[in-house]
């Protein structure tokens, strides 16, 4: 080393510091928000068929829009209301007719409805949409909203049968990793599959390898005038995704599905009319049009761009209130007026800003020292406190708190002993002095306030008679009762419940319980093994209507995980889905919370409640029990 | 010199390989997978969700596919921010995190090297008493109690700085103090052990003979020998600034790194939780090195090899 470099080098280093210095420093200024709020966290992705949770729910509100749109019945006066929300032609729909038999759907869309790059829209935007919606490559979680119209679910699943209208999309895409645009299409009649050898292994993956061999024969129609001529004669191919080795085909293809155009019912019969038929009258069909996953997107700009680029800020075209003006990681994102939106005269707030602030803390903090409008989470230990605030704003909210039981646990597979469990919890307790933000004890699994249902309860708090069931089972005061755990993922609220619980059975049944936290994605992971005795669980609505609550505990329901099985409540909740008349299914559902209220494969603790802080020069904001508040017709003052 | 680097970078290849092949298979041990969520959704479902991603693959085929992308810079799509690459989170994460990284630096070697000093030449007064108290607090208290009790004066009490959030130059300071905080600590007393004993050193005792003023003698040629043990520890550092912003980066909102390292790991995001750690573990290796190096060209006794 020489010493010139020796005798420059400080002098360099402090150059280099007060460059990095000043390269630190250099902030561009932002102009602030008509509106800030807290969104909760970064949104998993802006694209309405492929969102699932409430923060994706606020922002997908603001920049698409569905047929219908759900809005407050009336405007409110102060933010303390709590006015339902419905679903209103306050959407892409003008108007619409529902048959005498409630399964066709005819929508008539606004002449001056247009996409934010000022292209009309039309009912074959809403086809196209719901077709990728539907596609198995888009992999939507929320796809089985859409299982209500005909054939809806065998699209998405890739379920043919032998003389379906099939359509097979052939492996020249110009990306093939874009499910969109889509190569050559061949439409036609199935007319045999041919599987190879079962393999003897029973893993899914290994299957699914196997009906990646299947050869489709295919009668494959000619093209007459832009048309599939179904009548002609067709002319015979195979195709296969992957031929088996020493098998040839005609051609190698990505899927064989469903053929969408003539079989799965949503036509658009011109520009501004779509037809939709649904296999059964689906009284909530109106509430799942104006929830966001079958909100339309952009053919254009998905294909031009290709997923993911199309949601970037420069590609995207949106039909909502507003138009996405650019989104910085883990930190907000800016949402700007859309002058193309129908309805424009009537939305105030020129720009919103939206927060992805993960802790509660800070984002009270946050809202305190007026960096925020809206702020929709608050820490829980000082929610005695913040309720007295005149800016406090609460509803009841569709979600309940319950604790699952694994019923084929010994001694939980009793009858006796689950009833037993439930009524020694006093839960008015748990509700006064832990949740402390008004919820309500929960003796039912459907929330009370969903219209025109009332639901079926469960045993009150009760010790005597808790301690006679549980000696009926065969445990007098707990003699005999092995150790059971309560499983819940980790956080303090949860805790605390868990903990008065362990302390209420114990003190009241005479048996002990472990208590056992596990971080979230673990905590599912051991819920979804069924390796738990009981296990805290949440669940929230999906719509105002008590079948996104008793559904799930169909036998082998996706989110049943109790190992709860009753072929009677099975039956009355496929009876509920086919009645037409709205009392009598509301009646057939009830009857169905009877018998889980009696079996208690789950115990309900408590409904919860919204909780929102909101600053009082906003205007428009209400309370109702989806938590949902849309930003376009907020004001300020 | 060159070979030293050579060999730095070999190590470098090897280290990055090794960390990319344990978080790998560590991160899909763990249970849980990206797409679990407490609404379960049909099998059929979650199988196209997980073709999408290649997650049906078997593991030594993910492993090697994704092991070459990563050798081409491409960390793949982020799992649980679908609209972004790893590339776009980390090239929106990775300056803000600098930023706040630098202004911590700066600060904490700022004060630490002249409160050390001060309480060198002027030992055992009341500055050099006060100094080290302050250090040893400092150091001493963890920096997310640091950040309340600022957040309670400088921001309630004092209404000075806003809350928390990224955007302006006001937003950093608290978050930036808080961090160089312990560091400044740690400087601060490294500067002044190193000072004192240079202090009593032949060529101080000489420089002060040749009659040079004690400012001179002090900050010419005392500061280099006894900034040595400070240079060495700017390696650690480096890595104390990291983890500690994964903590401040959460109370005050700042959208940088910490913030996707840790959301990345509690959802399982496996290619962003893998590109944080490996442009972690690139800018450790790569400060150490600097560290290694300068201090070659600071103190003559040691040659760079």
């Amino acid at each position: 080393m020489n010493a010139t470099t020796r005798r420059v080098f400080p002098y360099l280093m402090l150059l280099l510091i007060l460059a990095a210095l000043g390269w630190a420093v250099s902030f561009g200024t932002l102009p602030k928000a008509d509106f800030t709020f807290n969104n909760g966290t970064e949104i998993q992705t802006v694209d309405p068929a492929k969102a699932t949770g409430s923060p994706e729910g606020r922002i997908i509100n603001a920049l698409f829009e569905g047929l219908l749109r759900n809005l407050p019945e009336t405007e409110a006066s102060d933010s303390h209301q709590v006015i339902p929300l419905e679903p209103t032609t306050g959407g892409v729909a003008e108007s619409y007719q529902i048959s005498d038999d409630g399964k066709v759907y005819t929508f008539k869309l606004r002449s001056s409805a247009r996409w934010s790059n000022g292209d009309p829209m039309t009912a074959d935007d809403f086809v196209w949409s719901w077709q990728r919606m539907l596609h198995p490559e888009t992999g939507s979680e929320y796809s089985y909203q859409l299982y209500y119209v005909v054939n809806a679910e065998e699209y998405n699943l890739a379920k043919v049968q032998v003389g379906d209208r099939v359509e097979v999309e052939l492996k020249d895409r110009s990306d093939p990793l874009q499910a969109f645009p889509r190569g050559t299409i061949k439409r036609g009649i199935l007319k045999k599959i041919t599987k190879p050898q079962e393999s003897s292994s029973k893993k899914d993956s290994d299957k699914m390898a196997s009906k990646e061999q299947w050869i489709y024969q295919v009668e494959v129609k000619p093209i007459t005038n832009d048309q599939v001529d179904w009548d002609a004669a067709g002319e015979l191919q195979t195709f296969s995704q992957q031929p088996p080795s020493g098998a040839t085909v005609d051609h190698t293809c990505h899927h064989v599905l469903i053929d969408f155009d003539s079989s799965v019912e949503i036509r658009s019969i011109d520009a501004q009319t779509l037809v939709i038929k649904l296999k059964k009258p689906t009284p909530y069909f109106k509430q799942l049009l104006a929830f966001y996953p079958l909100y339309p997107v952009n053919r254009k700009c998905v294909e031009e761009f290709g997923a993911p680029n199309w949601t970037k800020p420069e590609n995207i075209v949106t039909n909502g209130p507003y138009c996405l003006e650019f989104r910085r990681i883990r930190d907000r994102l800016r949402l700007t007026k859309n002058p193309y939106y129908w309805d424009a005269k009537n939305v105030s707030l020129e720009t919103i800003d939206a927060l992805a602030i993960t802790s509660y803390t800070t984002s009270l903090n946050m809202y305190i020292n007026g960096q925020l409008d809206w702020s929709p989470t608050m820490p829980n230990t000082i929610m005695d406190l913040l309720r007295k605030r005149k800016d406090f704003v609460t509803a009841p909210f569709m979600a309940i708190y319950f604790y699952r039981i694994n019923v084929e646990r010994p001694p939980l597979d009793k009858k006796l002993v689950r009833q037993a469990l439930n009524l020694a919890i006093n839960k008015q307790l748990i509700c006064d002095q832990i949740t402390a933000a008004g919820q309500q004890p929960a003796r039912s699994f459907v929330p009370p306030q969903l219209s025109g249902y009332s639901g079926q309860q469960c045993g009150p708090h009760d010790v005597a008679r808790a301690r006679q069931l549980l000696a009926e089972a065969g445990y007098p005061n707990g003699k005999g009762f092995p150790k059971i755990q309560i499983l819940y993922n980790t956080s303090d609220s949860h805790q605390e419940i868990a903990e008065f619980i362990q302390q209420e059975w114990k003190e009241n049944l005479g048996i002990e319980i472990e208590l056992r936290n596990l971080e979230w994605a673990t905590f599912l992971d051991t819920l979804n093994q069924r390796d738990y005795s009981v296990s805290r669980s949440g669940w929230i609505g999906d719509y105002p209507d008590p079948n996104t609550f008793l559904d799930m505990f169909l036998t082998g329901g996706a989110n049943n995980q109790t190992n709860w099985s009753n072929s009677a409540y099975d039956e009355l909740i496929e009876a509920a889905k086919s009645e037409s008349d709205a009392s009598k299914r509301m009646e057939i559902l009830q009857q169905a919370e009877g018998i889980l209220m009696s079996e208690l494969p789950i115990i309900p603790i408590y409904f919860y409640v919204s909780t929102n802080l909101v600053n009082p020069r906003v205007k428009g904001f209400s309370g109702n029990i989806q938590d949902v508040h849309p930003l376009h017709i907020l004001r300020v003052e | 010199m060159s070979r030293f680097l050579l060999r730095r970078l070999g190590w470098m290849i090897l280290t990055i390989w090794v960390v990319y092949t344990v978080s790998f298979f560590l991160m899909r041990v763990v249970p849980g997978g990206p797409f679990d969520s407490e609404k379960n959704v049909a099998e059929a479902i979650k199988r196209n969700i997980e073709a999408r991603y290649q997650l049906d693959r078997p593991l030594y085929e993910q492993y090697c596919s994704h092991l070459w992308q990563t050798i081409q810079l491409d960390f793949g799509p982020s799992y649980k921010l679908e609209d972004y690459t790893v590339n776009e989170v980390l090239a929106q994460g990775f300056p803000i995190s600098a930023s706040l990284g630098i202004f911590a630096m700066v600060f904490a070697i700022t004060l630490g090297v002249t409160a050390g000093l001060v309480s060198a030449v002027s030992r055992d007064s009341f500055y050099d008493f006060s100094f080290m108290v302050m250090a040893t607090l400092g150091i001493a208290v963890p920096n997310f109690v640091l950040a309340s009790l600022a957040i309670v004066l400088l921001v309630f009490n004092w209404q000075i700085f806003p809350a928390a959030g990224w955007g302006e130059l006001r937003q950093v300071v608290l978050p930036a103090l808080c961090l160089g905080a312990p560091f400044a600590g740690y400087i601060a007393r490294l500067t002044r052990t190193g000072m004192l004993e240079v202090l009593g050193l032949d060529y101080i005792r000489t420089a002060y003979a040749k009659g040079l003023s004690h400012q001179r003698v002090v900050l010419r040629h005392g500061l280099r020998g006894a900034l040595l043990p400070v240079v060495s520890y700017l390696g650690p550092a480096t890595a104390g600034i990291l983890t500690g912003s994964l903590v401040l980066e959460q109370i005050f909102a700042l959208p940088g790194m910490g913030s996707h390292f840790i959301e990345a790991a509690t959802q399982r995001d496996y290619t962003l939780a893998m590109g944080v750690v490996l442009v972690y573990t690139f800018l450790l290796f790569v400060m150490n090195t600097l560290v290694d190096i300068s201090y070659g060209v600071i103190d003559p006794r040691v040659e760079v090899e």
